[in-house]
Formats: C-alpha cells, structure tokens, sequence
C-alpha cells in the first residue's frame, strides 16, 4: 500500500490548480428552454464565466457579497462556481440574455433564471428551473413571476436607499412587490428567491452589462451609511 | 488493447480538428449586427417611473448599451484553450472488504477537459474527455468498479469521449427555418452512458451507487453515434447507432446496437419534479457473460462473444421537497431477452439530501434476472458527508461509506461488501 499513497501525495501536489470549472447553473435543455422565452430565437450561444478566470475575480467576489448584503453560502455560492450565460439570436441580432443562479433554500436548492432584455438590462421574465420548497406551488405562479418584468439591478439598489433614507416611498418598486399567499413555512424561501434574482442581476451587471448600474449601488452605500450614522 | 488505444487517441485527434474546422466556417456565415443596440436608450429603466424628485436622475448612465461580441484576432489554439474551456482533476480513494476478510483497493487520480466551440451568433458543439490513471489491488464488486476484475494493478482508463455538435442543419436552413427546429437535430459521437434508462440524464462517474445498465448490458458506456433533440415541448428523443463492444471500440462479429428514447422535456422536471422515459434497445453486443454461460464447466470466460440482446425499458425519477430538504426516488425497469433467455431487470432508489447539502443517505435494490440461470439481487445503504457539493456537479468533495448487502447470485454465494470512498473532484 505505500506506493499507492506515494503516488497519490505526489499526483496531488503535482496536479495543477484548477483552470477551470464547467457547469454551473445551467439550463436542463437549453434550445428547449431558450425557444419558450424567446419564440423568435434562431441561435443561442453559451459562455462560461468564473471568478478565478476573471480579472480581480477575487475582489469581484467580495464585491458580489457587498452588493448582495448577505454572506455567500459555502457549499451553494463558492468562489469556483461556474456560471453560464446564454444570448439569445435571431438572426444576427442579439435578442435576449438568460442567466441562472443557485440559492440556497429552506428544502434545498433554487435555481432562478432570468430572462433579460440585452439593451435596456431589464427583466423580460423570471422562473425556476428546480424549486425544492414546500411553497414551490405559490412562488411559481405566474401573477407573482409577472411583478418582475421590466425591473432592473437598480431597482434593487434604489430599494437600499429607500429603506435608509425614505422607507415606504413609492417610488421603491421592490418593496411594492406583492409576495404570494404563503404561510410562515414558505416566507424563507421567498425570501430566498428575491435573493436569487438579486444575486442573478449582480452577476448579470458583472458578466454581461459592463457593471452600468454601480452608480446606483454607490449611491445606496452612502445613503446608508450616512442613515447609519445618524442613528448612531 | 494497445492498438484500441491508439485508435482512440487517432479519432480524438481527428475530431477535434473537425469540430475547430466547423466552428470556423459556422464563424464565417455568421457575424452579429449591433442594429437593436444602437438605437436603444442607454438609461437603465428605473429613471422611467421616477418619483416626483427623484434622487437618481443625476446619475449618468453607467455604460452605453451591450455591444454586440467581437471575435479578436486570435489561433485556433488560442480560442480552443481560453474560451469555453473546462479543465477539471478528481482524486478517488476507495477501499472495500467483504464479510470474509476480502479487501480491495483502488486508488485514482483523472481529469476532464470540457470544451464547446461557438461561433459569434452560436454554441454548435462540444467535446467531453474523462481520464483516470487507476491502482487496483485487490478486487470486490463494488457497484462502480465491476470492470475492475479484469484491470488490476495499474491502468489509465477513459470513460467519457465524445463529441456533439448542435442543430447540425443549420448550415442548411433559412432564419425562420432554425426558430423552428433550434434544438431538435444534434449529433453525438463517441463513448457516453448506454442510452437506456436515466443514465443518459445522471452523472454517475465518481458515486458508488449506479444505475442498471453496467449488470443489464455488461458495460454502462459505449461506443456509439446518432441524434438527439426535442421532439415537442413534451418530449426529448435518442436515436443512436451503438458499437455494443462496451469499453473498447471493437468489432467482433457483432452487429451493434440499435437505440431509441423518448423521454419527457425539460419542463417535466423543471415544473413537476418528474423525469420518465420508455428506451428500446435492440441487436448485437459483445459478452463476456455469454462466453462465461457457455464455458462455465470448463474454463473461465477472458474474452466476449457476440449474443443477441433485446430491451424495452420504462424510468422514472420524482423529487418531493420536504421541511429539511429533498427525497428523490427512482425506478428502472427493463425486459428483454439474451439469445432465447428472457431476462428482467429492476432497480429503485431512494435518496435523501439535507437542505445544507452537507450530508445525504440512499438506499437502493436492484435485481437482475435471466430465465434459467437466477439473479443477482442486491440491497445498498450509503452514507454521505459532503465538504463540496456543488448544485451543478462542477465541485464535489465527499466521504462515503456505502454497504452491500447480496441476496442472491448467478454465481458464487451472496456476500456484503463495504465501502469508504473520498471523492474529490474540482
């Protein structure tokens, strides 16, 4: 037995790091998939992204945590996570970016998947892939899924500042989101699936959107901790 | 076997040219246009349905909108090695006994490379390479090793090698002609899961629990080429030609395998927590059981003989959230015949994983009977803690300690095998 465990400290010290992962959040069957949310779909393309590959992908991964307001799970939202982006053709046109991320939930794993306009970085429509919750009925009905069209990453930042600065503004279209009839045991995994959009629409803003809407995280950081402040 | 390797090593190489070969002219007919992007406003929306006074109107837009992707300047070995690229090593350390004193090992360290090839406009294929340079001492069979028998000591194995390519008409088709059948016409070649069953839909390389086919056909991998695609927005196809050699591509005099699935979409799993599917399988395959059958009395079976197979088989698989995490429960059932014997397989599991994902429990039994000589049927407990358990199967660590309990046997008497495994892969 001590050449087998010689061979295998060696192999283990001499493998080389990891250079990639592949297969992430990704859609089941994507053509399937892709041609529901886009029935004009002609093409689509995959692209893989992961932190370790990305420039100051370290960094980047703390930022996510910072602009999510919640720690990252460790079996869930690891650092090696790959994610898949797939764009959505017709034609030559780029119509279309969906994007899935896991969450953890109260029964297991949530997989939320966007479906995003490419120009504008608003939602077109949301839905799970794999919903293991005993609230899974409610949270997929259509009349809940539908209150996130035309939302964006800012919507979520602006909702930051509300809470801090003006609680109950109008103008907070997150806090205006009207959850499904849920009992207590279903509200952590609502919970968890507004977390999963968030999460979703960050990683969004990082991968494909050019980080356009920092402007609007900052502008939420400040605001609470300016709110943060005067408490104290 | 050493001439069966270079052959694999030769068709890789071919393939592989193929695929960056059709990449390039799929790159060539297709260049994106910005057209939408550029004449859309470059606000995010949420300035749209302001407030009054609204506190973000000063903010400039952050980004003019989404460029379309450009293709730099770059070699072939540039683009195959950086984009799409996946490149992942595993470690394997299992140990077993049987209730005599009988102890196995079999230590292995493999790889995977991952690649898929697109075009600026389209993802049209892809290439799937798992190796594992293997040390076996001693043998017990363990669900997940029953070729080992024959590969003691020291061995590089290959499992998965193959490629797909991706709406394979699409060269030919109009615009409104790919909407249509985006998703219905990709093509696979190589040594993948036998496609009976839900092997297709389950990655079981490194877990110790298996499915059927490795005891249905002698081999849970083979050889093989053909369609697969959606039929509808309910059903998913398989159409394949299969080798039916198992873990060399040989032919024997067998005829091969003709394979047809259709299983339930996507939306199926995705809506209803379901998979199912109703595989027919039928031909040619090279067994070495069928030698063993004919020579039992006289000499042990080394090589395999072609014998006729026939298989119909129904699948399943149901998840049910519960308060503390996921059941999942599967079934496999399949009849046939072996030359004139009727054979009949089932197996059902059921699997239970914490919401942390941190540690899981299985049971499965599973029968293989064939008309005339018995069946081997087994019950199987496993327990398993997780460091790593990636949602996606991209990061998996774990320990298992999995216990076999035979109930009956073809051959020999039914025994218990335990097993602890150290699973890493990343």
């Amino acid at each position: 037995m001590k050449h087998v465990f010689a061979f295998l400290t060696l192999t283990v010290f001499a493998a080389p790091q990891q250079l990639f992962g592949a297969i992430g959040c990704t859609l089941s069957n994507p053509a399937e998939d892709l041609k529901y949310l886009y029935p004009e779909i002609t093409t689509y393309k995959e692209e893989l992204n992961e932190f370790p590959r990305l420039k100051d992908g370290a960094k980047l991964f703390e930022g996510l945590k910072a602009r999510l307001g919640s720690d990252l799970d460790p079996i869930y939202e690891t650092y090696e996570t790959p994610y898949t982006v797939y764009s959505v053709f017709k034609g030559q046109m780029k119509i279309g970016v969906v994007h899935g991320v896991n969450v953890p939930g109260k029964g297991g794993v949530i997989q939320v998947f966007l479906s995003m306009d490419p120009t504008t970085a608003e939602i077109k429509s949301f839905f799970f892939q794999r919903l293991e919750s005993p609230a899974a009925r409610e949270l997929r009905s259509k009349d809940f899924r539908a209150q996130f069209a035309g939302l964006n990453l800012g919507d979520f930042y602006k909702h930051d500042y509300y809470a801090a600065v003006e609680p109950g503004a109008k103008a907070d279209k997150i806090a205006a989101i009207k959850p499904p009839p849920l009992d207590r045991s279903g509200q952590p995994d609502y919970a968890a699936s507004l977390r999963g959009i968030r999460k979703n629409l960050i990683l969004l803003d990082f991968f494909v959107f050019k980080r356009r809407f920092e402007p609007y995280f900052e502008k939420a950081r400040q605001a609470a901790e300016k709110a943060k402040g005067r408490k104290g | 076997m050493c001439v069966a390797k270079r052959g694999t090593i030769s068709v890789t190489i071919a393939l592989s040219v193929l695929s960056v070969v059709l990449s390039r002219a799929f790159a060539q007919v297709e260049t994106p246009q910005t057209g939408k992007e550029s004449s859309a406003s470059p606000l995010p929306a949420a300035t749209k349905e302001g407030t009054q006074e609204d506190p973000f109107k000063d903010l400039a837009p952050a980004a003019t909108p989404q460029e379309a992707p450009k293709e730099p300047e770059r070699s072939w070995v540039q683009i195959f090695l950086t984009e799409n690229f996946g490149f992942r090593k595993e470690i394997m350390s299992q140990f077993d006994i049987n209730k005599n004193g009988r102890a196995a090992s079999r230590q292995s360290v493999g790889f995977e490379v991952l690649k898929k090839f697109s075009t600026p406009t389209s993802t049209v294929g892809s290439f799937n390479f798992q190796g594992r340079l293997v040390r076996r001492d001693g043998f017990n069979p363990v669900p997940n090793d029953m070729e080992g028998e024959q590969r003691r000591g020291w061995a590089f194995e290959y499992h998965n090698l193959y490629l797909d390519f991706y709406n394979v008409l699409n060269p030919l088709l109009s615009d409104e002609q790919r909407g249509e059948n985006v998703g219905r016409f990709n093509f696979r070649a190589g040594r993948f899961y036998v496609p009976f069953g839900l092997n297709l839909q389950t990655d079981t390389h490194g877990t110790v629990l298996q499915l059927s086919n490795e005891r249905n056909f002698g081999f849970e991998r083979d050889w093989y080429t053909g369609f697969w695609g959606t039929l509808n927005k309910h059903l998913n196809y398989d159409v394949y030609y299969l080798a039916g050699s198992g873990y060399d591509l040989k032919f024997k005099g067998q005829s091969g395998l003709g394979a047809l699935g259709i299983s339930l979409s996507n939306k199926y799993s995705s809506e209803y927590s379901l998979e199912g599917g109703l595989s027919i399988l039928g031909g040619e395959r090279l067994s070495a059981e069928a030698n063993e059958r004919t020579h039992a009395t006289t000499m042990r079976a080394v090589t395999s003989v072609p014998i006729e197979t026939e298989r119909v088989g129904l699948d399943g698989r149901y998840r049910q959230a519960i308060p503390t995490g996921l059941l999942t429960f599967a079934s496999e059932l399949s009849g046939g015949r072996d030359a004139t014997d009727s054979v009949f397989t089932q197996l059902h599991q059921a699997e239970y994983i914490h919401s942390s994902r941190r540690w899981g429990m299985a049971t499965q039994y599973r029968r293989f009977g064939e008309e005339g000589r018995g069946a081997d049927a087994s019950i199987i407990g496993e327990l398993t803690w997780y460091f790593r358990n990636d949602v996606g199967n991209s990061n998996l660590h774990w320990i298992k300690l999995n216990v076999e309990r035979q109930l009956e046997r073809i051959q020999g008497r039914p025994n218990m095998i335990i097993t602890v495994q150290y699973y890493f892969y990343r």
